[in-house]
């Protein structure tokens, strides 16, 4: 049984851990532990900021939706953040770190709105082991803290 | 050599699941088909609500209750059987104590001792009354090899008089760690508390202890004792809080409504007289039958037979644990004064995935922090491996324990 569950890719990223590290003045850094097992990780993210001027996506269906306001149609400056680095710390178990591993590396230069539409499953499948619902908590931990740091920024 | 006892048939589980190592009797036992059978037969022959029913199977309902609460008080050699209060587990005893009496009598700037080794239980009530009433906590350390330096109260702490001895009101204390197997010497450490701190009152979290040692409260002199049955054979569900009963006299209920009252009109409520005052609502009945059961069993096996299975299992797994290459114990390397707990860190691997390799081998083990934070923040690592064993495990087990670790290190390659 361990042997599919730690498997090379898994015992890879535990052992050398990709963005391993903590970013120097980050945009984003937040900290979550695992309360079964007083794991503590640590997730900091420097964000890129893209100016994006856009007339059509910010006049249509949001302002046509509000009762008594013109829908005049108007130009807006959209600041897209975007992730330029990330890196965590914590002493994990080798799927929690695998995890933190591999979706950091899944989550450079992704917009901030593309990750707050990540979902649960995508994160197992990376780790794409059968894992029991304990270890599922462990393999999520990592999205637990970006999700944290989301409602946060 | 000793005479080892050979139990395990006696454990259905171990039928059910008969290439099952059982290495968690710290967080719970497994349970004899005796007790298993009472609780059935609490459902089967003896079930009604107890007190206040006047045909027969309620009668046969509150002697089963009441028997068991007779039990138990000779079990630690209670004054009276109005000493014994029925929790839903360890933490609740505790919780009753901190709300029904340190919460009325303690005040601003009076100090509880507790330790560095103690389980959740026994801070976190205590956490909450220092933020609500001021109240200071010193917590005894641990020592370099893994035991209570209770010496460092009066020695450190008093000397550099940060601390007021008049001010110590309760001292409350694990008999045995449920991290580090340590068991504290209470013949000992109770007699110097109290010429040390005559005032304090003395609580012992025996929840660790008692299903390997005999507990009497009246030879240690002490003034709480909290326990799970749960882990001494007993069903889950049901806890116990012996206290002095003048003490339970002066003390608030946790929690009112029913069954623990006397009268109640639209202006007030007054309580029963012990020991259902601290008896709220309808009982774990079946839980306390299966008690009564379980204290049978630990009598007929006899503690001395108990201990000593146990002292030679302690003695063997301490010799073979500490041969294997980049095992750290977290624990005292004597076995006396010693439990069958042996928490461990192997270098290189974290405790969740020595749990899981060791799970596919059959091989039940806890890893985490154990409910013991502040121990673990004392040990310097987030979370521990532990093995535990109980008067049914055996020599065999331990060997398999050691060959799942070396499994361990083959799939972690390390």
């Amino acid at each position: 049984m361990q042997d599919t569950l730690y498997r090379d890719i898994i015992l890879e990223h535990w052992q050398h851990p990709q963005n391993y590290g903590i970013i120097k003045n980050p945009d984003i850094d937040v900290e979550e532990n695992n309360p079964y097992c007083g794991d503590i990780i640590r997730l900091t993210i420097k964000l890129e900021s893209n100016k994006l001027t856009s007339s059509k996506h910010v006049s249509g269906k949001r302002s046509a939706s509000r009762i008594g306001i013109l829908d005049k149609p108007e130009t807006k400056t959209l600041n897209i953040n975007k992730v330029k680095e990330v890196a965590f710390t914590g002493e994990g178990c080798a799927i929690s770190k695998a995890s933190a591993s591999l979706f950091t590396e899944e989550i450079k230069n992704k917009t901030l709105t593309e990750l707050k539409a990540i979902k649960p499953q995508f994160v197992l499948d990376l780790i794409s082991v059968p894992l029991s619902p304990t270890r599922t908590k462990c393999a999520l931990l990592i999205y637990q803290i970006l999700q944290k740091a989301l409602k946060l920024y | 050599m000793n005479k080892l006892l050979n139990l395990k048939s006696d454990f259905p589980i171990f039928s059910t699941y008969p290439d099952l190592v059982y290495l968690d009797s710290a967080a719970t036992s497994q349970k004899p088909q005796t007790v298993v059978n009472a609780v059935t037969d609490f459902y089967t022959t003896k079930n009604a609500n107890i007190h206040r029913g006047i045909y027969q199977l309620a009668e046969i309902a509150t002697t089963t209750y009441e028997n068991t609460r007779n039990e138990v008080a000779k079990f630690i050699h209670a004054g009276t059987n109005k000493e014994i209060i029925f929790t839903g587990n360890t933490n609740q005893a505790i919780n009753l104590v901190a709300y029904g009496w340190a919460r009325k009598f303690l005040r601003s700037g009076d100090i509880i001792v507790l330790s560095e080794m103690e389980h959740h239980a026994n801070i976190v009530p205590w956490l909450r009354l220092k933020k609500e009433k001021g109240i200071k906590i010193y917590f005894l350390p641990i020592n370099k090899d893994y035991r209570l330096d209770y010496l460092s109260l009066r020695d450190h702490e008093v000397a550099k008089q940060s601390l007021s001895i008049e001010k110590i009101k309760l001292i409350a204390l694990t008999h045995a760690s449920n991290v580090l197997g340590t068991i504290n010497p209470l013949e000992e450490i109770i007699p110097y508390f109290r010429q040390l701190a005559p005032a304090a009152k003395i609580l012992i979290d025996a929840a660790q202890s008692i299903p390997h040692l005999p507990i009497d409260v009246q030879t240690l002199g002490i003034d709480f004792l909290a326990f799970s049955p749960h882990k001494m054979l007993g069903p889950s569900g049901v806890g116990v809080l012996w206290a002095k009963e003048e003490l339970l006299e002066k003390m608030d209920p946790l929690f009112v409504g029913s069954n623990m009252i006397s009268v109640v009109t639209k202006e007030k409520a007054t309580w029963a007289p012990l020991p259902d005052k601290f008896e709220v609502g309808t009982a774990n009945l079946e839980g306390v039958a299966g008690l009564a059961s379980a204290i049978s069993y630990l009598n007929k096996t006899g503690y001395e037979n108990i201990i000593a299975h146990e002292q030679e299992l302690i003695e063997y797994g301490l010799e073979k644990l500490r041969q294997i290459p980049g095992l750290k114990l977290f624990g005292p390397l004597s076995p006396e004064n010693r439990l069958g707990i042996f928490s461990f860190a192997l270098a290189g691997a974290h405790p969740h995935d020595i749990a899981q390799i060791l799970n596919s081998q059959n091989i039940a083990i806890r890893s985490g922090h154990h409910c013991a934070q502040i121990t673990m923040q004392v040990l310097c690592v987030p979370a521990a491996a532990r093995a535990s064993l109980y008067l049914y495990n055996t020599k065999e087990d331990i060997d398999k324990l050691v060959e799942g670790i070396k499994v361990v290190k083959k799939t972690l390659r390390i």
